[in-house]
């Protein structure tokens, strides 16, 4: 047996040492599953027309995605060349060697000037204002909403809407009217609910939620230069904000507990919720009717303002990069190149990817291909972005600690909740001398 | 049972066969959800009430075999008609087939995520079987010194959460180039699968008469010889039981392929939920990789059902 | 149990002569899977147990820094700690149980002659046949007080199974019950098919009522295997990841192997999660160990 088991081992090693020379002409680029990445993977088939080089988009579930890239990562696996790697890895997997230094690639190529510079600056660049680059903006994404069209247009229900709030009702331009819509369309008795929000505290769902309140009621996460956090993750502003989340989680379908992208999606499509957050990029199967039987009275809004009329939206969105340990990072850096010219960047955003695109995004096609392509490129100018320190999961993993009782059981306070928050990341910047 | 029928005996075997039928029926009911899921159109996969008559239809198949894109402009009627069976259930779906920068059709990850589990799953189970039968006749026939230790190490092996092996499991297994390749796995899950397999098979072992190999010796057999010629055949039914409780188990594995194997080994079970991840989940597909997926095994062990019976009774036979 | 050795060969027979010694074969049997279960387990056992006494970060790489105990001291002094504790312990005793009143249950029923037993048996243990990830999956689905069909076919509106605190784990269980209860009948059923027919006869001709027969008879004879059933499935339950992870977010079923996976894979604290493996592993090898010892003495009697 053990004679057995030692073959086994030489003859894998073997294997293992003849697969990777034979790799040169092929790239693999690794990203999360979803429709973004079958629109990447047609887009990279131009560049095996092109090129001759087989791209090929490998896809993992979301809620392994990051597990899965940093074991490779750790490793210092070669199996991919390039990561369309999450905003806030860019401190880990910089600090930790795993991305090639871009800097000089974004300055040969004017990725500046071609790119949004909000991409730019979530995307690529770490630590903040230091004029260093990690990665190239790929698809753009933030929090939006969607709604439903119909409800909101029936014109009984909008006459009742204006004899109890005294307004008209049309998509929320504030959270103040966002709260009345809710709490107007929540009726439980007909399986109708006011709005479907983020819960799920397992990564950054709940996060990418709260923050889309605190960041419009003029909240911070705290100083990112200074990594000061009490008084400012715990400011009133931010305890009136998450007050008010508690307020619309009152309004969420039953058992609203466990709820990311998928779910908020299914609120909509499944006729329980009147608005419904989400990520742009998750909108496309919305308008599908085959999949949305509510397609044509589906429409979409930006985060509306808080109460200041401070106006922002929590980022998503992915930056590519290329991998350290790749073996074939003279042929990434070319695929980068063909990646960021105008044209690519066109059909990429045809093919349904969010380009960050300067030209792309400002263009008259662009925001009419889409009822959310406007909403999506007016919510670009005002996004911000958790932290992005090598830290930034035990930074989540306290946040979902200490807010999800509050906003699903409603234990405690607000205020006590992003108290013992402050106090939870203070430690931890401490921790890591920062 | 026993031979004495009395009417009120009777009536409780009844009650009894009807509980079971009843019982099965109940744990039973996710698994024909999951199987008839995974033959509806997409829109009847959530209705409620539950949709129970349904025309049949092989979408989720075409769906799950092959790699799609959301449809942004409904295919021309030319391009429709052109098309083979499976790519024409795709488009009604609303997606559409994604083709190679060669025009060839792209598969999804499935087909051979699912010969790589075959593999695995079988080569594993063989190597745990076989080594697990040795080491269970070692323990049972001679003398061996810190017997209860050993065997109590034996079984620790498998209370070790995962996560504490991941780690250097992963850098040894960089070290040596075992990830991402099949005897990778193999290893693994046979070192996982060992402790079961030497606890069950020695518990089996132990009930085989020694008279019949000592009859053997006699008879002028080596102990080789009567070990493969006398106790494995009787040991049969209880390998067959082993076996199916390992391969159970390496054919379902989730942790260690995800972080070990990629594109060249890794298995079907973390792709199946993968299908999850779009904007909406499409669950008739997950249904049918599942569904396909749990073949093999409900295969396996009906064909193994009587030596199961057998197998399990065998082993707990006291003196 | 008897544990005397066999005769040995007389050392002049022929059949000595020809094959290999006794002791030969017993080593060539034991020490390959000792050996290959030491590489694979007890080498990345040490490896841990290194880090769980440094501050070492996987994701970085940076140098780890010696820490000592800190990391034990720091986990065992976290209230959220504790709670993944009592959760767990809670799931585990709530699961176990489950498992083996249901899968107890269901092979007394079936230990009689009953059409089609086979098929039925291998019908029971689909639900083991299938990954716990899927399991989760769909089991979450089933549950939904929207869309799923549990409140649906009991009338029970919009109950939420995995949303209220106080329910989420039970409904975890009662997940973890379908599927393992076969795993646990099974076992029994060998056990029960093994009690000699004669002992049911005796106790038929001695007016032994039901109760008596069970405890006295079946119950005892059943022990040894089903135990097995239990240690087995004790160990995996400590484990459970997957299902309690896709069910519910809420922290009343947070078990320690999610807090395990968020500090190893998500927040790159090796040093820190290995301590935390390794006071898990403590656990579980002590309710083993007393588990085996149990089982050892029941053996004996």
């Amino acid at each position: 047996m053990l004679r057995k088991s030692l073959t086994a081992l030489a003859a894998s090693a073997v294997f293992a040492l003849s697969a990777g020379a034979a790799a040169a002409q092929e790239l693999t680029i690794f990203w999360a599953e979803w429709d973004p990445a079958n629109y990447l993977q047609e887009l990279v088939n131009e560049y095996e027309k092109e090129t001759g080089v087989k791209v090929t988009v490998e896809t993992t579930p979301w809620s392994d995605f990051q597990t899965k890239a940093f074991a490779e990562f750790n490793a210092k696996g070669s199996a991919y060349d390039l990561v369309v790697g999450d905003s806030q890895w860019l401190g880990a997997a910089s600090e930790g060697g795993h991305y090639v230094d871009l800097t000089d690639f974004v300055k040969k190529n004017n990725v500046l000037e071609k790119m949004a510079p909000a991409t730019v600056k979530f995307y690529s660049e770490y630590p903040g204002n230091s004029g260093k680059y990690w990665s190239i903006p790929a698809e753009g994404d933030a929090v939006g909403w969607s709604y439903r069209k119909d409800w909101f247009e029936d014109p009984k229900e909008m006459e009742a809407f204006k004899a109890k709030y005294g307004y008209d009702l049309a998509p929320p331009k504030t959270w103040k009217e966002l709260l009345d819509i809710a709490e107007f369309f929540n009726r439980p008795d007909q399986k109708r609910y006011g709005v479907a929000i983020y819960t799920q505290n397992q990564y950054d769902g709940l996060a990418m939620g709260v923050e889309n309140a605190i960041f419009s009621y003029g909240g911070e996460l705290g100083d990112y230069s200074t990594y000061k956090v009490d008084g400012i993750i715990n400011s009133e502003k931010n305890v009136t904000a998450l007050e008010a989340y508690r307020k619309l989680f009152a309004y969420t379908p039953p058992g609203w507990t466990n709820a990311f992208f998928a779910e908020n999606n299914q609120a909509i499509t499944e006729g329980l919720a009147a608005m419904s957050m989400n990520y742009f990029a998750f909108f496309p199967s919305l308008l599908n009717e085959s999949t949305n039987p509510h397609a044509k009275n589906t429409g979409f809004f930006p985060n509306p303002a808080g109460p200041d009329g401070d106006q922002f939206a929590a980022l998503g969105g992915q930056g590519i990069s290329i991998v350290s340990y790749s073996e074939n990072q003279e042929e990434a850096f070319k695929f980068l190149e063909w990646f960021i010219r105008d044209d690519v960047q066109q059909k990429w955003a045809d093919l349904g990817g969010y380009t960050c695109s300067a030209a792309v995004l400002q263009s008259e096609k662009f925001q009419n291909a889409t009822p959310y392509n406007k909403a999506f490129y007016e919510t670009m100018f005002k996004v911000k972005d958790f932290w992005a320190v090598p830290e930034y999961a035990e930074l989540l993993q306290q946040l979902n600690q200490r807010i999800y009782p509050y906003v699903v059981n409603g234990e405690g306070s607000a205020k006590e909740a992003l108290d013992s928050l402050a106090a939870d990341w203070k430690a931890t910047f401490q921790k890591y001398g920062r | 049972m026993a031979a004495i029928r009395t009417p009120v005996q009777v009536a409780l075997n009844r009650t009894a066969i009807a509980a079971v039928l009843v019982i099965t029926l109940i744990f039973l009911a996710p698994i024909y959800w999951i199987a008839s899921t995974a033959f509806k159109p997409r829109n009847l996969a959530t209705t409620i009430p539950p949709t129970v008559i349904f025309e049949p239809e092989l979408s989720p198949f075409a769906k799950l075999f092959t790699k799609r894109s959301q449809l942004r402009e409904a295919p021309t009627p030319e391009e429709y008609a052109a098309a083979p069976w499976w790519e024409r259930l795709v488009f009604d779906g609303g997606e559409k087939v994604v083709r190679s920068g060669r025009g060839e059709i792209q598969l999804s990850a499935y087909p051979n995520r699912f010969l790589n589990s075959l593999i695995v799953a079988i080569t594993s189970t063989v190597l745990a079987v076989g080594m697990g039968t040795f080491t269970a006749y070692g323990f049972s026939r001679f003398k061996v010194k810190g017997e209860q230790d050993l065997l109590f190490f034996i079984l620790s092996t498998r209370m070790l959460p995962p996560v504490v092996v991941a780690i250097p499991m992963f850098l040894m297994y960089r070290a040596v180039g075992l990830n991402d390749t099949h005897w990778g796995l193999i290893l693994l899950y046979t070192a996982f699968n060992l402790s079961f397999s030497v606890w069950l098979m020695k518990g089996f072992i132990d009930e085989i008469p020694r008279e019949y190999e000592e009859a053997a010796l006699v008879d002028g057999y080596t102990r080789m010889e009567a070990f493969f010629k006398i106790v494995l055949p009787e040991a049969a039914t209880g390998i067959a039981a082993t076996a199916v409780f390992c391969f159970i188990t390496a054919w379902n594995e989730y942790a260690f392929a995800l972080i070990m194997t990629n594109r060249r080994a890794q298995t079907a079970p973390p792709f199946i939920p993968s299908q999850v991840g779009s904007g909406l989940p499409d669950w008739t597909v997950i249904a049918a990789g599942t569904f396909l997926f749990l073949l093999p095994v409900a295969i396996f062990t009906f064909l193994l059902r009587n030596h199961l019976l057998r197998g399990m009774s065998f082993g707990a036979i006291r003196k | 149990m008897a544990t005397t050795t066999m005769t040995t060969l007389d050392p002049q027979s022929r059949a000595a002569r020809r094959g290999m010694s006794d002791i030969a074969i017993r080593n060539l049997f034991i020490i390959p899977t000792i050996l290959f279960l030491i590489v694979f387990n007890i080498f990345p056992l040490l490896y841990s147990l290194g880090y769980s006494f440094t501050d070492f970060r996987a994701s970085t790489n940076a140098p780890a820094n010696f820490v000592g105990l800190q990391n034990y001291r720091e986990l065992l002094a976290d209230p959220y700690i504790w709670n993944n504790f009592t959760v767990t312990a809670k799931y585990v005793i709530v699961s176990v149980a489950g498992q083996v009143f249901v899968g107890f249950g269901v092979a007394m029923l079936l230990n009689r002659s009953i059409p089609f037993k086979g098929l039925i048996t291998t019908l029971l243990l689909l639900p083991m046949m299938l990954s716990m990830a899927v399991v989760g999956l769909f089991w979450k689905l089933l549950y939904d007080p929207s869309w799923g069909v549990i409140n649906y076919l009991l009338g029970l509106g919009d109950f939420e199974w995995l949303g209220d605190p106080d329910v989420a784990l039970y409904a975890v269980a009662i997940t973890d019950i379908w599927m393992w209860s076969p795993f646990v009948m099974l076992l029994s059923l060998a056990g029960l098919s093994a009690v000699p027919k004669h002992l049911y006869e005796a106790a038929a001709i001695d007016r032994a009522g039901p109760i008596y027969t069970f405890f006295r008879i079946t119950l005892p004879l059943v022990l040894p295997i089903l135990m097995i059933a239990i240690i087995f499935r004790t160990m995996e339950a400590f484990k459970t990841f997957d299902l309690a992870y896709i069910l519910s977010t809420q922290p009343t079923t947070e078990v320690i192997s999610i807090r395990l996976y968020k500090m190893a894979f998500q927040e790159w604290q090796t040093g820190r999660s290995c301590a935390l493996a390794y006071i898990v592993l403590i656990m579980v090898l002590g309710v083993t160990n007393i588990y085996v010892k149990y089982l050892n003495k029941v053996k004996e009697r």
